[in-house]
């Protein structure tokens, strides 16, 4: 191999310093991301330390002052704070597994049907899910109007039974509001399932045809393991929405009758923003977010452990 | 499966199908049936499921004991400012995700996607202390779109949208002296137009129905977003729920109409951001 | 001048989980003005990461590329003076062929008449005139491979950097284009550095050849000494198809004993085999350069090593036919005269020309040089 010299000059070897390199280098890529991240510095890491922080003071708009461990005490004394856990985890693990079945069995369903049919549902199912969530209240506000003429009490009145206290009565409220979540909108999920329902190749089926497989084990063998990510996707989102329930409580019961419905994320606002006491509703936040993180976690754990991609 | 269990099942599906769509409907259908029936103020809300007699009268109510009209031009006004910062910094930022190297691209797009599992109470409070009492941007458009400038969900979605496509276009580009700014206006853009609409319209409407953050920075009636004012309103004429009915009608409107107009996008810009693990 | 050296280059990556991974090991090598070199070897050879780094799209991490009469190592794509045609032919699809075509002039400010004399021209040249005003998707996959070229032409380049254009292609239509590029490579008088994977591609187009391996490079020569002088195994077993067969054979007493037959060997065999007496050495040999009996005769190839063997596949190419049958536990390849008579199982006679035999160091894989 010949090796020449190179004659003429220029490019020295390295004609920056480092440091303007890396700049020539990345500059750019910082330059876009940095709205973004400023964004997160100071309205996502600065707000969570300072929650932080605050979870071990008595603040209000006035004044501070540190009282260590004591908001949290309070809270792992005060009833209520208790009862709103209950009820968030009921609410929790009284919506996201029937809701999930729920989604999954219209996907199902949707899915054996023609593609003109396949979108018509897909939209009008779709369809409340632009509907906000102060206008979904307002209405099941009307449909559980506890008087005969609401639209939940005349159905059931089809059936021959009395009108019922929907949220009036402390027994009944908490579930109104799970039947609100089971009849609402399932639009998005099922669009999810779909996508995957599409993406699971005929093949398989095929091949388990030919060995015989039955309708069932077609199911459980072959659809429902494929669907895991998708299953746990929506599980841990629809968690994480649940742990957050807030304006329905908000608008259709505040809470009552009698703490029945108080969510944990109506208690935070009702510490914040009633009561003013900042440091207790940061305190109080944290345990939500632990919380959300745990079950995450645990979720995780249980559906990864066999999904292959 | 066999020819009959087939059809067995398709009747099933399409007879439970078409019974949840009712199911699914009734609700809407509920609220605008009852916005033209004029309940008087103070008899139990009784109406029928189809008006013997229609009347706009709660309408009229709506309208004139509120600011409504600010109200829609307010939520217009910030929905769409905010889905035009998004438009262009979470594209910006997705891109260089998704297709630019550079040291720390990795964590740092994890340590963004890591604050979608924090909940919205732990930062709200801190963030409303900041908003209102340090920056002093009480009952202002400011307060309501600031934190919403640029979401990270946005970013995921336009990074996983934009690493579709293909990376030797850049190199190309790069190749025919195209600045990276310039690759990205000029290039990337121009291709992106289905994430971007998607992007758009996820956007405007999750802003438009948007509530607890402008609940907690709007004080005057006048600075308040549409859902806000609504909010208010059921609490002000708790017992008139025909004009309730009429003003969720009319903040619903607009986004069943986008819905209708655009459904294709809607139904789409689903699976583009879904994870897939 | 438009020669491309490289000194000493490598390039590695980093992966927290597969630690450090060497894509280019320290290569090194000259290509001459107006040369056209071709680059071949298997997926991840490191033949791409090379054009790339020629192209500037990834930075070496060590050792010097020249280009002209200029290090280019930390110099921008665009001023390389190079211009690339890639596999994909990266085509803008929202652009005309000719905004695609004069995309880059543009963004170097050059003055229109300029642009649009060089778009005319590289369109006459490559018969793309017609399909200025169209868009990308309205264009045939081979329609879209002169786009790409045209763009390349346009840019006037030091050089011409292939990234396997011609792989998105059904196999006559890159028959076709590979004359037309040969051709082109005359017309224009330009340094070519082209990639490939497929060695026949390499073989027809290449002035030299660099054939790599898992980073290294392992021969740069021309094709015809790549056939018949192959540095080792990996390039022997490369270049050529069907692939050189290689056998087991133990050097003693002057001959080469593989099982099933004793092979003669040349003088000049014999002094370069002295010292692997008595031990284990490869034999390679090309499918074409064994015969059957008859086809032995009329080729005037002599007939003393011979072996006979049950044949255990035919294949019949039209063409050609191709046997194949059992050395020990390999299988051997022999391409015979269409007209040969064999049947499965039938014992025949293989005539291996002595003087086509390569052998190779077991341990080493290099060729022994006779």
């Amino acid at each position: 191999m010949k090796t020449n010299n190179v004659r003429a000059i220029p490019g020295p070897k390295a004609p920056h310093s480092r440091f303007v390199q890396f700049w020539k280098d990345y500059g750019w890529a910082y330059l876009f991301i940095l709205a973004p991240v400023l964004l997160f510095l100071i309205f996502t890491l600065y707000p969570v330390v300072s929650a932080f922080l605050m979870s071990f003071q008595k603040y209000n708009v006035l004044h501070s002052k540190w009282i260590g461990f004591d908001n949290y005490a309070y809270m792992f004394t005060d009833n209520v704070f208790w009862k709103s856990i209950k009820n968030t985890v009921i609410f929790t693990v009284g919506t996201v597994p029937v809701n999930i079945a729920i989604t999954f069995i219209l996907a199902f369903f949707i899915f054996q049907m023609k593609q003109s049919w396949q979108t018509f549902f897909k939209a009008s199912l779709y369809l409340p899910a632009v509907a906000s969530g102060v206008t979904i209240s307002l209405v099941w506000l009307a449909i559980f109007d506890p008087t005969a003429s609401g639209l939940m009490n005349r159905v059931i009145g089809l059936f021959g039974l009395d009108p019922v206290l929907w949220l009036g009565q402390s027994n009944k409220a908490l579930f109104s509001l799970m039947l609100m979540s089971y009849l609402g909108a399932h639009g998005s999920g099922i669009i999810l399932y779909l996508a995957a329902m599409g993406g699971i190749p005929k093949s398989l089926y095929e091949a388990a045809d030919i060995d015989h497989a039955s309708g069932w084990t077609k199911f459980s063998k072959i659809t429902w393991p494929l669907l895991k990510p998708t299953t746990l996707y929506l599980a841990v989102t629809g968690v994480i929405t649940s742990f957050q329930v807030f304006i329905s409580v908000y608008l259709m019961t505040q809470g009552g009758p009698n703490f029945a419905t108080t969510t944990i994320a109506y208690l935070i606002y009702e510490a914040a923003f009633v009561f003013y006491d900042f440091g207790l509703a940061s305190a109080q936040s944290f345990v939500l977010a632990g919380l959300i993180i745990l079950v995450s976690v645990i979720q995780f754990k249980y559906f990864s452990s066999d999904i292959e991609y | 499966m066999s020819k009959q269990a087939k059809l067995t099942l398709l009747a099933i599906a399409a007879a439970v199908l078409m019974l949840w769509v009712v199911i699914t409907i009734v609700p809407l259908y509920w609220m605008v049936i009852g916005s033209f029936q004029d309940s008087k103020a103070s008899a139990s809300f009784n109406p029928q499921m189809w008006p013997k007699v229609w009347s706009i009268a709660p309408y009229e109510r709506f309208f004139t004991k509120t600011n409504a009209l600010r109200w829609l031009f307010n939520s217009l006004f910030v929905s769409a400012v905010i889905t035009v910062t998004n438009l262009f910094f979470a594209t910006l930022a997705g891109y260089a995700f998704a297709k630019l190297k550079f040291p720390g691209r990795n964590s740092i797009f994890w340590v963004l996607l890591s604050t979608m599992m924090i909940p919205a109470q732990v930062t709200l409070i801190p963030l409303y202390v900041l908003v209102i009492n340090v920056f002093n941007l009480a009952d202002t458009y400011t307060a309501i779109i600031l934190p919403s400038v640029v979401t990270v969900g946005n970013i995921f979605l336009m990074k996983q949208y934009m690493s579709t496509l293909p990376t030797s276009l850049i190199h190309a580009a790069r190749i025919d002296a195209c600045s990276e700014f310039g690759i990205f206006r000029k290039i990337i853009l121009p291709m992106s137009k289905p994430g971007l609409a998607v992007l758009a319209i996820f956007t405007f409407v999750a802003n438009w129905n948007d509530f607890f953050w402008p609940l907690l920075v709007t004080r005057s009636d006048s600075m308040r977003t549409i859902q806000v004012g609504l909010a208010s309103f059921r609490f002000a004429e708790s017992t008139d729920y025909g004009a309730i009915m009429a003003g969720a009608t009319i903040g619903a409107l607009p986004m069943i109409i986008l819905f209708f107009a655009l459904q294709r996008y809607f139904l789409q810009g689903i699976t583009i951001g879904a994870v897939k693990g | 001048m438009a020669r491309v050296e490289f000194r000493q280059v490598v390039k590695q990556y980093h992966d927290e989980k597969r630690g450090t991974f060497t894509a280019v090991a320290g290569s090194s090598f000259v290509i001459e003005d107006k040369e056209f070199v071709v680059f071949v070897g298997p997926s991840g050879c490191g033949k791409t990461t090379s054009l790339r780094m020629i192209a500037g799209l990834e930075r070496q991490t060590s050792g010097d590329i020249i280009i002209g009469d200029r290090i280019v190592n930390h110099l921008h794509p665009k001023d390389r003076d190079i211009a690339m045609v890639f596999q994909d032919y990266a085509l803008y699809p929202h652009m005309t062929v000719k905004e695609n075509l004069s995309f880059g002039l543009r963004n170097l400010k050059r003055p229109k008449a300029e642009i649009e004399q060089k778009v005319a021209n590289a369109s006459a040249i490559l018969g793309l005139t017609e399909l200025l005003d169209r868009k990308p998707r309205e264009l045939s996959g081979g329609q879209r491979q002169r786009v790409a070229l045209g763009r390349a032409i346009v840019r006037d380049p030091q050089v011409f950097l292939f990234d396997e254009p011609l792989s998105n292609l059904d196999a006559k239509l890159r028959i076709q284009m590979r004359v037309e590029l040969a051709e082109l490579h005359k017309r224009l008088g330009a340094t070519i550095v082209y990639v490939t994977h497929d060695q026949i591609e390499a073989m027809t187009l290449g002035e030299r050849i660099v054939v790599m391996n898992q980073g290294h490079i392992q021969q740069i020569a021309p094709p015809q000494v790549l056939y018949n002088e192959p540095q080792n195994m990996f390039v022997a077993g490369f270049i050529g198809s069907p692939a050189m067969n290689f056998m087991d054979a133990r050097i003693e007493g002057g001959k080469a004993h593989v099982e099933g037959a004793s092979f003669t060997l040349g003088d000049a065999e014999v002094k370069a085999l002295r010292s692997y007496e008595g031990k284990s050495v490869v034999l390679g040999i090309r499918p074409e350069h064994i015969y059957s009996d008859q086809f032995a005769e009329k080729m005037n190839v002599p007939k003393e090593n011979a072996m006979q063997s049950n044949v255990q596949v035919i294949e019949n190419l039209g063409a050609e036919t191709l046997l194949y049958f059992r050395v020990g536990a390999r299988m051997v390849t022999a391409r015979v005269e269409p007209e040969t008579e064999a049947r499965l199982g039938q014992l025949m006679t293989f005539v291996f020309d002595r003087r086509r035999m390569h052998f190779f160091d077991p341990a080493t894989e290099q060729r022994i040089v006779v």
